[in-house]
């Protein structure tokens, strides 16, 4: 423990140099449409990003980058596919010592017609805008590519029984096609491309209608139910995706040498000169990223309309250097509506959650209130990430900050394990103390990522405690649960592979976000909620109670995922989904 | 050079006509609309046509209204950035209405910004404030786009219909929608009446079926409006005929059927040639504007043109077509015909089996893809007079061997339909498709290629006439050919929806099924050029061909919402929140699972009710850890008590209880959950609709 603390301060010492703030915890639900310009282009609009250790293949993590949203399965005669003239990325940093990426692979994709006499898509064995992929691999931060799959298939559009089953179509079988679509990379990673159903789930309509989720007046429903997307699927080995040095196997559960993140990118040349007689545009100029993707929602319900574009245009990296998006964890706009003091009787969904206000009789987590910012300088905070002489001011970087305990950290640079980011257990009443480990997703290399520990084992699917509220089910076992909250010891707990912690598809990260900003990850670790006082005989108050029982009114995805590569369902025939 | 040849003739014969007779054309043609329909412009929504309307105004007949839509399968609840129209675009209407001036001769141009009131936020609307608000310059052009002239600066353009929260509410615009649709039609400064918004696609259409290789109606399974639920840009615009008519023409028609009375209309897109996007992927624009999507006659570029042509066919003018001879080869022999031919691939689209083409009408003539169709004809003395004419008209309608449909769908497509032989009703005819029969078209416009062709002469159908048929013009022609009010004679006469399309289109008109029937043949029987199952002579051309072709129907015939009687005449968008805005969720996770873990375990009693909404029951399941007393008080919002729901002693252990409500009024009341000591442990919110 002593070790390992060590270890971690080790690592926290680099942030100072590195960033300029740390840790913690999230908000709301993927990037589906989220920002003024990309909505306009959905070819190269990313709507979500996975990271999850492969439940079937624990040497593996599974990488999946979803792009173009809502995508209607009877969308023809021309259904969506890839774009052409688009890189298609997904980055990985294993090294918060070195800058920018480690790993980046990039997708490129060709279309062609086979028949161009028809208007179907499908006719007689032949495909129009028949998609093909390229693969290349970076292996020094983008320096250079090495193509590790030529020409990898793209399945066609999931039409109809007519156009993939019959003779007068292609004469097969859809789950074939998919399974004939995955390919193994030179370099030995498992690769899938092609459309797949949408595996978010949201209730859009009630949330975006003024935060109405669940519903007030009616029946919550799933907005991206029986849409589709395109996935970009990649299975790839641990031992490439570790950090130069790390042990070939991890030391502990909360190894920080296993600890990666990912990000997504699509990208445009930046001049097109549209051409006369519908002849494809010319592309021309340098790359410029149009779109990104981290950890879901950052987009759509943390960033404000005014910085949305400007988001999707910089990199994790370059928020290092920005100044401008901080405000916007320290002081969430979502928590407006979970604070009685500013607008919270003007969003009656959110009742169930509200904000630490006066925290173990002291603690002030409301909008423009202090947080922890009194304890600045206290000795109590020695040895802790709050430590001044240790991290310098990035966790507490001045007063009306109240969430650059929480919500900053868990964007920027995840969550070490290091007091007080442990769970209350064992810590006796006090938040600052040692306690249960459940969490190390720390790389603070720069900013919104999707960070995971790779050490972390999985927890099976079919697991009675396996949870989609991910590391907030960890968080609850560990405090209630007598198998786990019986000493301070690093134990694998279920669901600690669970969003945060990366991301994997049954994760419900609109609702853990929301508990986010509600604060569930201050009260995890000792910070209760208000109605915890001397008296009480349990940190479960009815807040807490509520918080942890809140739900949206959507919670799991509408199709069942696949418990093999690439886990996604498979798309939504366009025959099969009327309204 | 064909082409060139092709246009002088149009013009002389368009003179020609004007001393005379007339000339060309006539009929039908293939499938629906434009959604997505090139892959170009499928990638760039903002710019996608999706329909085009012009109809005479059925409240206001001395008014034409056009109706353009754009921007393709908008999902009501896209949040946060709900759709608009895209600024950097050129959105027009153009308006032909003299042949013998080459190009346009009114242009109506749009084009739209968009202000953040509140950038601080991530919702769309919030405290009367809007995000992405849009607004619209309308310049109208009357000397063929040379100059312009701005008649609406800064219209309204409505926000999206987000949901009871952001609309109504007052932490939202605190309005109605129907308030906020009015309020945004204008009046321009030259008198036209304007309407640009969001509102319901007024398209229908079974996308699933009729792109799975033509399964419409669906062979197995059930036909599904693939736009239903969806909404479009729309532009509408009500321009009075007086405006409209060509310089010269009398002030009222002379006819139902004056020819000079006719007007081609088409919308398109237009984007600057470059985009230069900044290292932030901020676009800047520059350069000439380059069209990049249009649309005349519905479904034209959908299912006609094939993949290979389509991005080039959105590229051009209607006008380019004159010279362009890479495009009539498919309305000459066009696909779907392929379908509908046993000789060909009939067999293998089983949908289409009632519409089968014509290869041997009258024991004669073969319209089937590649045969000669009319051209056995060509140089007899009996088409003299005729639009078959090569002396009056050239070899546009035969100009050649192999091209069958060159007399019916080419023309439709192309020029429209004039009132001369062989282009009337088969009433009077008395056998011979050559002889005058019943006039009932007169759209004919030889001024280039595809448009919406409407004479503006032809009285309105009353939509709530008992004889208005989303069949148009089909439906006119059954009229005159069998019911007895019409088919006495070959006098000039009102038949019920010859205001239909093909001339012009009405929004009810089920274009679909008509080019549809179009392709298989219908125009060619109206002009009695009958199936192949009528005998030369015979009594009744009303053959069972001819009953499969009028009965067949792609098993969606009209919108999914009613269309309002004034104008813009759609329907308001489909509601974020309403029952387009996603699929009902039947199953959340149960609160009570993985209580334990949780800690939940640690409250004495859970409780959850459903359904809820209720109409005249609730469930209400108790979860018990510790046994007590519990009960359930209902009270109304004001904190009155109400009723008792429920009072017992609970063992430990799951247990429900059905609570019928009885009298309870409608609204909303607070379910409170009491131990045996009265502590509250739980409040639930009931709802009651009205």
């Amino acid at each position: 423990m002593t070790q390992l603390l060590k270890h971690a301060l080790g690592r926290l010492l680099f942030l100072p140099l590195l960033l300029s703030g740390v840790c913690g915890s999230a908000l709301f639900a993927s990037s589906h449409r989220e920002a003024p310009l990309i909505a306009n282009d959905p070819l190269a609009d990313n709507t979500d990003l996975y990271a999850f250790r492969s439940p079937d293949d624990p040497s593996t993590i599974t990488i999946i980058a979803n792009y173009i949203p809502a995508e209607l399965p009877f969308g023809g005669p021309n259904y969506n596919t890839f774009g052409e003239n688009i890189r298609y990325e997904i980055h990985i940093d294993n090294d918060a010592a070195k800058p920018g990426d480690e790993i980046v692979y990039r997708f490129t994709f060709t279309r062609e017609n086979e028949d161009p006499t028809t208007f179907f898509n499908i006719r007689l064995g032949k495909q129009n805008l028949k998609t093909r992929f390229k693969l290349e691999r970076s292996i020094d931060g983008g320096a250079t590519f090495i193509t590790i799959v030529n020409s990898g298939p793209v399945p066609p559009p999931n039409i109809g029984p007519r156009s993939i089953d019959s003779g007068a179509g292609l004469n097969s079988d859809y789950e074939a096609i998919i399974n004939a679509a995955i390919t193994t990379a030179a370099t030995g990673e498992k690769v899938f491309c092609g459309p797949a159903d949408d595996p978010f789930f949201v209730d859009l309509g009630g949330i975006f209608d003024l935060g109405d989720a669940p519903r007030q007046n009616g029946n919550s429903r799933d907005g991206l139910g029986l849409y589709n997307v395109h996935t970009i699927a990649i299975q790839v080995p641990i031992s490439l995706l570790r950090k130069t040095g790390a042990p070939t196997s991890p030391v502990t559960i909360l190894d920080p040498d296993y600890v990666i993140g990912v990000w997504a990118s699509a990208s445009r040349q930046m001049v097109q000169t549209l051409q006369p007689g519908g002849a494809a545009p010319a592309n021309s100029g340098n790359w410029v990223q149009v779109s990104r993707l981290g950890m879901p929602l950052t987009n759509e319900a943390v960033i404000p309309i005014g910085f949305k574009d400007y988001w999707n245009g910089i990199t994790p990296y370059d928020e290092l250097a920005d100044t401008s998006l901080d405000g916007f964890f320290y002081n969430p706009e979502l928590a407006l509506y979970m604070d009685d003091d500013l607008f919270g009787g003007a969003v009656p969904a959110f009742a169930a959650l509200r904000i630490q206000r006066n925290s173990l009789q002291s603690f002030d987590f409301g909008n423009g209130k202090d947080g922890l910012y009194g304890l600045k300088g206290n000795a109590a905070l020695a040895g802790t990430a709050l430590d001044d002489a240790v991290f310098g001011t990035l966790l507490l970087p001045g007063p009306g900050k109240p969430r650059s305990v929480d919500l900053w950290p868990i964007f920027h640079t995840g969550v070490p394990n290091v007091r007080p980011y442990q769970l209350a257990t064992g810590k006796n009443g006090n938040p600052l103390a040692a306690g249960k480990p459940f969490i190390n997703n720390f790389l603070p290399n720069g900013g919104d990522m999707l960070r995971l520990n790779m050490a972390v084992p999985v927890t099976p699917r079919n697991d009675p405690k396996f949870s989609s509220l991910g590391i907030v089910q960890a968080a609850v076992l560990g405090l209630t649960d007598p198998a786990y909250n019986q000493n301070t010891s690093i134990q694998a707990i279920p669901n600690m592979d669970g969003f945060p912690n990366g991301r994997r598809l049954e994760d419900d990260v609109t609702l853990i976000e929301l508990q986010a900003v509600s604060g569930v990850a201050l009260a995890a670790i000792g910070l209760w909620y208000d109605d915890f006082t001397a008296a009480s005989t349990s940190p479960v108050t009815p807040d807490l109670v509520n918080v942890l029982s809140y739900r949206t009114g959507v919670d799991k995805n509408d199709k069942p995922f696949k418990s093999s590569f690439p886990y996604v369902a498979s798309p939504w025939r366009g025959t099969e989904v009327g309204q | 050079m064909f082409k060139l040849l092709k246009f002088n003739k149009m013009k002389s014969i368009l003179k020609h006509s004007l001393a005379a007779l007339f000339l060309l054309v006539s009929l039908a043609t293939a499938t629906a609309s434009s959604h997505r329909e090139a892959p170009l412009i499928a990638d760039d929504p903002l710019a996608d046509n999706c329909d085009l309307y012009a109809f005479r105004s059925p409240d206001n007949p001395n008014t034409i209204t056009f109706i353009a839509t754009y921007v393709p399968l908008q999902l009501a609840q896209g949040g946060p950035n709900y759709y608009s129209f895209g600024q950097n675009i050129r959105y027009e209407i153009h308006i032909d209405n003299d042949a013998t001036k080459p190009g346009d001769e009114i242009l109506y141009r749009f084009t739209f910004s968009q202000t953040n009131e509140d950038p601080s936020t991530f919702f769309n609307i919030r405290l009367g404030k809007q995000n992405l608000k849009t607004t619209y310059t309308l310049e109208r052009s009357i000397d063929g786009g040379a100059t312009f002239q701005t008649i609406v600066q800064n219209g309204i353009v409505p926000p999206p219909n987000i949901g009871p929260r952001s609309i109504e509410s007052g932490v939202g615009l605190g309005t109605t929608y129907a308030s906020l649709m009015s309020n945004a039609i204008t009046t321009a400064t030259s008198g036209e009446k304007v309407f640009c918004g969001t509102t319901d696609d007024p398209f229908f259409v079974d996308l699933g079926g009729i792109f799975d290789l033509g399964d419409s109606p669906r062979q197995n399974g059930t036909p599904a409006d693939g736009v239903k639920c969806f909404n479009v840009s729309t532009i509408a615009i009500q321009v009075p005929i007086a405006t409209l008519r060509k310089t010269g023409a009398p002030a009222t028609p002379v006819s139902i059927l004056d020819s000079d009375y006719v007007i081609g209309v088409w919308a398109s897109a237009s984007r600057q040639q470059i985009r230069t996007l900044s290292n932030t992927g901020v676009p800047a624009y520059s350069g000439p504007w380059i069209q990049v999507s249009r649309l005349g006659m519905p479904l034209t570029n959908e299912a006609v043109i094939p993949i290979g042509y389509k991005d080039y066919w959105n590229a051009i003018t209607p006008y380019d077509e004159l010279t362009d001879t890479s495009l009539d080869g498919f309305f000459y022999n066009p696909e779907l015909a392929l379908y509908m031919d046993d000789d060909l691939f009939g067999g293998a689209v089983p949908a289409f089996a009632p519409l089968r083409i014509q290869r041997k009408s009258l024991q004669s003539f073969d319209f089937g893809n590649g045969k000669d169709g009319l051209y056995g004809l060509k140089g007899n003395p009996a088409l003299a007079g005729t639009a078959l004419d090569d002396a009056v008209f050239g070899t546009l309608l035969l100009p050649g061997p192999g091209k069958p449909r060159s007399v019916d769908l080419w023309p439709i497509f192309h020029t429209g339909v004039p009132n001369v032989r062989p282009y009337q009703l088969a009433t009077g005819k008395n056998g011979n498709p050559l002889a005058a029969g019943k006039p009932f078209i007169n759209n004919f416009l030889p001024n280039g290629g595809d448009m919406l062709r409407l004479n503006m002469a032809v009285p309105v159908t009353p939509r709530n006439d008992p004889k208005f048929s989303s069949l148009g013009i089909v439906q006119a022609a059954v009229l005159g050919l069998t019911d007895p009010a019409y088919n006495q004679n070959t006098s000039i006469q009102f038949i019920p929806n010859m205001d239909g399309f093909p001339n012009g289109r009405r929004l009810e008109d089920d274009v679909t099924r008509i080019e549809l029937q179009a392709v298989s043949g219908v125009a060619l029987a109206a002009i009695g050029l009958w199936y192949d199952d009528y005998t030369a002579g015979g009594t009744n051309p009303v053959t069972a061909n001819l009953l499969g072709v009028l009965t067949y129907t792609t098993g969606v015939e009209s919108n999914d919402v009613a269309l309002p009687a004034t104008f813009p005449y759609v329907a308001a968008p489909q509601s974020g929140t309403g029952s387009c805005g996603g699929s009902i969720v039947t199953a959340t996770t149960d609160i009570f699972q993985g209580g334990g873990g949780l800690g939940l375990s640690q409250k004495p009693v859970l409780m959850k009710n459903y359904p809820n909404p209720f109409s005249t029951q609730t469930t209400f399941h108790f979860l018990v850890n510790q046994p007590t007393t519990i009960s359930v008080r209902v009270f109304d919002l004001q904190g009155r008590y109400v009723t008792t729901a429920y009072s017992g002693p609970q063992q430990k252990g799951e247990f429900k209880y059905t609570w019928n409500t009885g009298d309870l009024r409608p609204g909303m009341y607070v379910a409170n959950l009491y131990d045996s000591n009265g502590s509250l442990l739980q409040s639930a919110k009931l709802v009651k609709p009205e």
